[in-house]
């Protein structure tokens, strides 16, 4: 048959069909399922157009539809099932799915889309161990953590990698049919397949968000892992290793960086009192590294103790991403401590700080 | 009378008794329809039963591929389809004897 009678065939299935646009697509898709075949055969037995032939696509539609009413020739279509079976349901994505599968196919370099899917199969069994793994993890693990992205139980890594082996190995021997498969079991592993694929949908956009949104990051607050959770106090050394008090920090915009808290312990009574620095630190008395000015009993000779600056130097370091700190008394690596200047340091003058600390005392 | 209303009422039982001795495809079935004397019969009526009479599980069907035409679609009478044909039938006898004692008595009164 050439291509023009093809069209012309293609062309009176289109025109049958919008005339029958009106019924039951059931009905509709059961009278033109073989029409295109049924033409050929009769534009093969003679030369005259199928117009010709047989009238116009909408005369034909006509005398099609006739025929599609329940009662013809004396006995009622067989009762059709209320209900819709599974077989039908197959039909109709079939129906949908078995063009697209031919037209995407070459898009990819195959024959058809299926391909190329049905060679992702044992990559599927492999992923179906995994979430099998995960989904088990959840069930059994008691110890509220997060599992993070293996199937840990009770937090154990050696566990998630015993467990995860287990279930991929199983998938992949399910995968190809060595265990039973019959009756039953067929059903059981349908039905967890599409829990599994639910509960990967579920776990992928838990994950996304968590990535997404690591949680509230400003310090001070509790939150997810932030490392600046625990800070009460901030204390910034200068580069000769000693603390500088009332210091004020500042971020990139200028806004004032307030973590910590203003409140400080007396380390003999126990008692807790409200700061009075102006900045930080809260409470210089707190100081972690030794400082010649730190407290009032420090040693005041002109110069400071080696020690000390190069104990202040690990840590010290206050560093807000800052560029720009109006006003700041902290530069980033301000207190980067040469361990070769602290003797050439000029005499620390008297902690500011010592009125205060006297006072909180 | 138009025949072709008449011809509604029977045409299932029309292509079942085309079939009954030999399997064919559509415009074979439409032919020995046309041969038998149902001349009005079109071709969608015929293609339209064979569809529904298939869907409903009278036939069967199969493909044979032909050299110089395209491949052609033959149906044939199963076993539910041989006995609705013989059910239909004499459905069709009693009714068709009703009708010409009907006539004969219009006739003969």
């Amino acid at each position: 048959m050439n291509s023009t009678a093809q069209d012309e065939i293609t062309e009176y299935v289109e025109r049958v069909r919008a005339a029958l646009a009106d019924l039951p697509e059931a009905t509709r898709a059961e009278l033109l399922e073989d029409l295109p075949e049924h033409l050929a055969e009769i534009r093969a037995e003679d030369t005259v157009t199928l117009t010709d032939r047989l009238g116009t696509p909408e005369a034909y539609a006509a005398e099609l539809r006739g025929t599609a009413t329940g009662y013809v020739g004396g006995f009622p279509d067989p009762p059709k099932s209320p209900w819709v079976t599974p077989a039908e349901v197959r039909t109709q994505v079939m129906k949908v799915l078995g063009p697209a599968d031919v037209k995407i196919g070459p898009l990819i370099g195959y024959p058809k889309a299926s391909d190329f899917l049905a060679l992702l199969r044992p990559a599927w069994w492999v992923l179906r161990g995994y979430l099998a793994a995960m989904a088990l993890a959840y069930l059994f693990d008691a110890s509220g953590n997060e599992p993070g992205l293996l199937p840990r139980v009770g937090g154990s890594t050696l566990v998630a990698l015993i467990l995860l082996a287990g279930c991929v190995f199983a998938s992949i021997l399910i995968g190809q049919r060595r265990l039973g498969r019959a009756g039953w079991p067929r059903y059981v592993l349908r039905f967890g397949s599409v829990f599994l694929v639910l509960f990967a949908i579920g776990g992928f956009f838990n994950a996304d968000s968590d990535v997404r949104d690591p949680g509230y990051s400003d310090a001070g607050y509790s939150g997810g892992g932030n490392p600046y959770d625990y800070i009460t106090d901030v204390f910034v050394y200068d580069s000769t290793g000693k603390l500088v008090p009332g210091a004020r920090l500042f971020d990139q915009d200028g806004s004032p960086i307030q973590m910590g808290n203003a409140w400080c312990d007396n380390p003999n009574t126990g008692e807790s009192f409200h700061s009075r620095s102006m900045g930080y630190p809260y409470c210089p008395e707190a100081a972690p590294f030794g400082s010649p000015n730190a407290t009032p009993s420090a040693n005041r000779t002109a110069t400071p103790e080696p020690d000390a600056a190069a104990t202040a130097e690990p840590g010290a370091t206050v560093t807000p991403d800052a560029t720009a700190t109006p006003g700041a008394t902290v530069t980033p690596g301000a207190s980067v401590t040469e361990p070769a200047d602290a003797p050439t340091t000029k005499p620390a003058r008297p902690a500011p700080s010592a009125s205060f600390l006297d006072g909180g005392r | 009378m138009d025949t072709t209303q008449l011809l509604k009422g029977v045409l299932d039982l029309a292509v079942l008794a085309a079939l009954r001795d030999e399997d064919g495809y559509g415009y074979d079935i439409l032919r020995r329809l046309r041969a038998a004397g149902l001349e009005d019969v079109g071709d969608a009526s015929v293609y339209g039963t064979l569809r529904r009479l298939f869907a409903g599980g009278y036939l069967n069907s199969y493909v044979v591929p032909s050299v110089e035409g395209p491949h052609r679609k033959y149906y044939g009478l199963n076993a539910a389809g041989h006995a609705e044909l013989q059910r239909s039938g004499k459905v069709w006898h009693g009714f068709a004897s009703t009708m010409d004692d009907l006539l004969r008595e219009r006739e003969t009164a």
